[in-house]
């Protein structure tokens, strides 16, 4: 029996939309699909008029859904916004080939400029070139700290006012679990935000925030998009995985809690005495970090210097190494300083937080989910964590570091994971 | 196998790692109950506090603490005046057992239904005795749960054994409630809630104190123990339960419940983890709460965080798109649409989220929502309008 169009079109209804349960015909659902997430960037103010603005580009559903929809509201409604498309490519031979040449796809049927920028331009490595340097096993590291921070290096070199990204209800909702089931509260704050990027960073808005993963399956199959669809690479993390798969079980039985866990992480309130992480600027590449130097510079502060393992584990670990390492060469003095400045200003910057500054600027809490960088403190904390829960990567310190720096970087922005067609009928 | 307190031979591993002997172990479980109550300060001198019995493995454990601590002779001592409760749902052998299971301890035990959520003018029972129940209201709570989504229903369920531990609290002259949520249960909570929309409730749902109540308070003294630590308990003690609390299978709270119990086994430290993120989740904190802004069914504040956008009006506004037919949208316009779209949502009474923010909470809307289809409508509509 077929479903009537529950708009009262008269054609029949070709899918139930999870989100309201309501049935609609292809051409109700596509208007309906377009007019949610243009309600989502006008009420959300994502844009201003005369934006230039980056679409993180994948090739992935999720960016290619994004591309389409950003270019046909920005003409239906005039936003007036300088759309263009930004890519990054890892150099990891064959990984990226098939996807960027989506990418290249997506540019000729939007009409938008795609700038695509590799690890060499952004970082001077390819991560081709970092395994040959550091091996196989410890490349997770790398790549998860840098893939992090590479849109924001990108969108700086292209100058764009703001960065858009294809995270999806879906991504959103998982992310809450995850952070609840890490006890990672300044993550679980920030991560509902429609708008993330603290003072001096270029911001990343989600247009796709309320936007169910099924209906984007949907929606890029009906209208015939191109997109390139694959595993990541980049297995997910134990707590993203155990989020994952408990959202997935939900989700059969109550379509609607996506959407319940974003209004739970948007409503809640963390008590005022809980000290949350501060959020500021690496002082040597301007990007947003936890600490004085973030990450992604010690680990090319380690590249350069021949010291590659520099960074990956313990802090303690890191130190270790490099007094090792001095002690027979007595020429990195100046590394050391570094790392040892690092971690006494961390000290001192925590306590003052703690004392003084309540951190309920804006300039400090709505800050950038994507691009945070772990301090080492948190690292350690998490690796003895990690031995209590013995999980089996607790001899793989790689992991453990790629689990902790993992943000909400779920597979729509590296990747295009297929979800099913299953709310069809 | 070394008691790592005292040196004895252990007879007890917990989370995988610690050992423990029988009398360490036991110490260590009413230290932590006795503690969660200290270092609370709630409790002053000779209070007469309402203990909630369902009957399953924490309650049993509550009554045997709560027992070992009135019968001290010494300045340990818990000076509390128990009063026992249970609300049955119709299930005449478990309200047995539990008045059993209290003459254990000669304790007298209060047996509520379930449809007194109907009753306006509660009165004081007979301890130890079946409940007379009303069957007017039993038709009306059987009716109130025909057909609604098991969710729903064990979400409601909550609700409504609440709101009755209150209005017998008030009754028999309690300004407390201690209920026997453990670690365990309160990690299922804490996701149940957040899966539901709950997240702003989390302080009251799931930590020491509910303190929506004005006059009442709902206290979890068991809340630093865990299901593991429940069921060693219960074995050194020689303590039998009566029925095991579980929730309706194919539900949220089910796969919750099995999904914590899965972490239970193989990563038991992140249960605790996720109960130490709920101590760290306060409320809204508006200074011009007014008084009548409460949610009839869960008492929660109805005042909330000001949000340009939320899932709320995002779903709403998914339901309108959803009713009208593509038209040519007015640019200007904010939302794409013209406003007088809106009103014709709100006649046809299609709105996603009916009475919400009037009477309503998020969730409780949600729930009503669902279970419009059945007769609970009209019922609710009457606890609404009174
Ligand atoms: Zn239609
Ligand atoms: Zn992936
Ligand atoms: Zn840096
Ligand atoms: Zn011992
Ligand atoms: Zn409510």
């Amino acid at each position: 029996m077929p479903v009537p169009c529950g708009t009262g079109c008269g054609k029949n209804a070709a899918l139930k939309r999870p989100k309201t349960g309501d049935a609609l015909c292809k051409e109700c659902f596509f208007w309906a699909f377009e007019t949610e997430i243009h309600f989502t960037i006008t009420k959300g103010e994502l844009f201003k008029r005369g934006d230039s603005v980056a679409v993180a580009a994948s090739g992935g559903k999720d960016s290619t859904v994004l591309a389409h929809t950003l270019k046909t509201l920005n003409e239906r409604y005039d936003y007036g916004l300088n759309l263009m498309l930004l890519s990054i490519d890892e150099g990891i031979t064959g990984y990226r080939d098939d996807s960027l040449e989506t990418v290249k796809q997506n540019r000729d049927d939007y009409e938008m400029p795609l700038k695509i920028l590799s690890y060499k331009d952004l970082y001077g490595w390819t991560m081709d070139e970092i395994v040959a340097q550091i091996g196989r096993k410890n490349n997770c590291t790398f790549c998860g700290v840098f893939r992090r921070q590479a849109l924001d290096r990108g969108a700086a070199l292209l100058g764009v006012k703001c960065i858009a990204t294809g995270h999806n209800a879906d991504d959103i909702a998982e992310t809450v679990l995850m952070n609840v089931l890490r006890g990672d509260i300044a993550r679980l704050k920030r991560c509902t935000a429609i708008t993330t990027g603290s003072e001096g960073t270029i911001p990343r808005v989600k247009p796709l925030k309320y936007t169910y993963e099924k209906e984007i399956v949907m929606y890029a199959h009906y209208k015939k998009l191109v997109y390139f669809s694959t595993e990541c690479v980049f297995a997910p993390n134990a707590y993203r995985g155990h989020a994952r798969a408990l959202l997935k079980d939900l989700e059969k039985i109550r379509p609607t809690c996506i959407m319940d866990i974003i209004y739970s992480g948007e409503t809640m309130s963390i008590k005022e005495e809980v000290t949350l992480p501060s959020q500021r600027i690496c002082t040597r590449c301007k990007f947003v970090s936890s600490q004085e130097v973030c990450k992604a510079c010690v680990l090319l502060e380690g590249l350069n210097k021949g010291l590659p393992k520099l960074g990956i584990g313990k802090s303690s670990k890191a130190k270790k190494m490099l007094e090792e390492y001095n002690a027979r060469q007595n020429t990195l003095e100046q590394v050391i300083d570094d790392l040892n400045d690092t971690n006494i200003k961390k000290k001192s910057g925590k306590k003052r937080n703690g004392l003084t500054d309540k951190c309920n600027s804006k300039t400090c809490c709505s800050g950038n989910c994507n691009s945070t960088q772990n301090n080492m403190e948190d690292n350690s904390k998490i690796n003895s964590l990690l031995d209590e829960y013995s999980l089996k990567e607790t001899d793989k310190p790689v992991q453990q570091l790629n689990d902790v720096s993992d943000d909400e970087e779920g597979c729509s922005s590296s990747c295009g994971r297929l979800g099913g067609l299953g709310v069809g009928f | 196998m070394i008691c790592k307190k005292c040196g004895a031979l252990g007879t007890i591993t917990l989370r995988k790692k610690d050992i423990y002997c029988d009398v360490c172990f036991s110490i260590n479980i009413v230290h932590k109950f006795r503690g969660c109550i200290g270092k609370n300060k709630i409790l002053s001198k000779d209070e007469n506090v309402l203990i909630c019995l369902s009957g399953g493995k924490g309650s049993t454990v509550l009554l045997d603490l709560i027992h070992n601590g009135i019968v001290l002779d010494n300045h340990k001592k818990l000076r509390i005046r128990p009063l026992f409760l249970h609300i049955s749902n119709g299930d005449v052998d478990r309200i047995n057992n539990i008045i059993k299971q209290c003459k254990l301890y000669s304790f007298d035990v209060y047996i509520a239904n379930i449809a007194d959520y109907f009753e306006p003018n509660l009165k004081i029972l007979n301890t130890n005795s079946l409940p007379i129940v009303n069957a007017e209201h039993n038709e009306k709570i059987n009716n109130m749960f025909k057909d609604i989504p098991l969710s729903v229903y064990n979400d409601m369920m909550l609700k409504i054994k609440r709101s009755l531990f209150i209005k017998y609290a008030k009754l028999l002259d309690c300004e407390l409630i201690f209920t026997a949520e453990t670690t365990t249960s309160l990690a299922i909570n804490l996701l149940s809630n957040i899966s539901i929309g709950r997240g702003s409730q989390i302080e009251n749902d799931i930590g020491f104190m509910d303190n929506r109540n004005e006059k009442i308070k709902i206290i979890r003294p068991m809340k630093d123990i865990s299901q593991e630590e429940l069921d060693n308990y219960m074995r050194i003690k020689q303590l039998t339960c009566i029925n095991f609390d579980h929730h309706q299978e194919n539900s949220i709270q089910s796969v919750i419940s099995n999904f914590v119990g899965d972490l239970q086994e193989n990563f038991p430290a992140t249960v605790s983890t996720v109960c130490k993120t709920a101590d760290k989740i306060g409320l809204h904190n508006d200074n011009k709460i007014k008084k009548d802004m409460k949610c009839i069914i869960c008492e929660s504040n109805l005042n909330r965080k000001n949000l340009k956008l939320s899932a709320l009006e995002a779903t709403e506004f998914s339901r309108l798109v959803s009713l009208l037919k593509p038209q040519p949208t007015p640019i200007n316009s904010n939302d794409g649409l013209h406003t007088e779209d809106w009103a014709v949502v709100n006649s046809m009474h299609k709105s996603m989220f009916p009475f919400i923010h009037k009477t309503l909470c998020f969730s409780c809307s949600r729930n009503y929502a669902q279970m419009s289809q059945s007769q609970l409508t009209q019922t609710i509509q009457e606890l609404i309008l009174t």
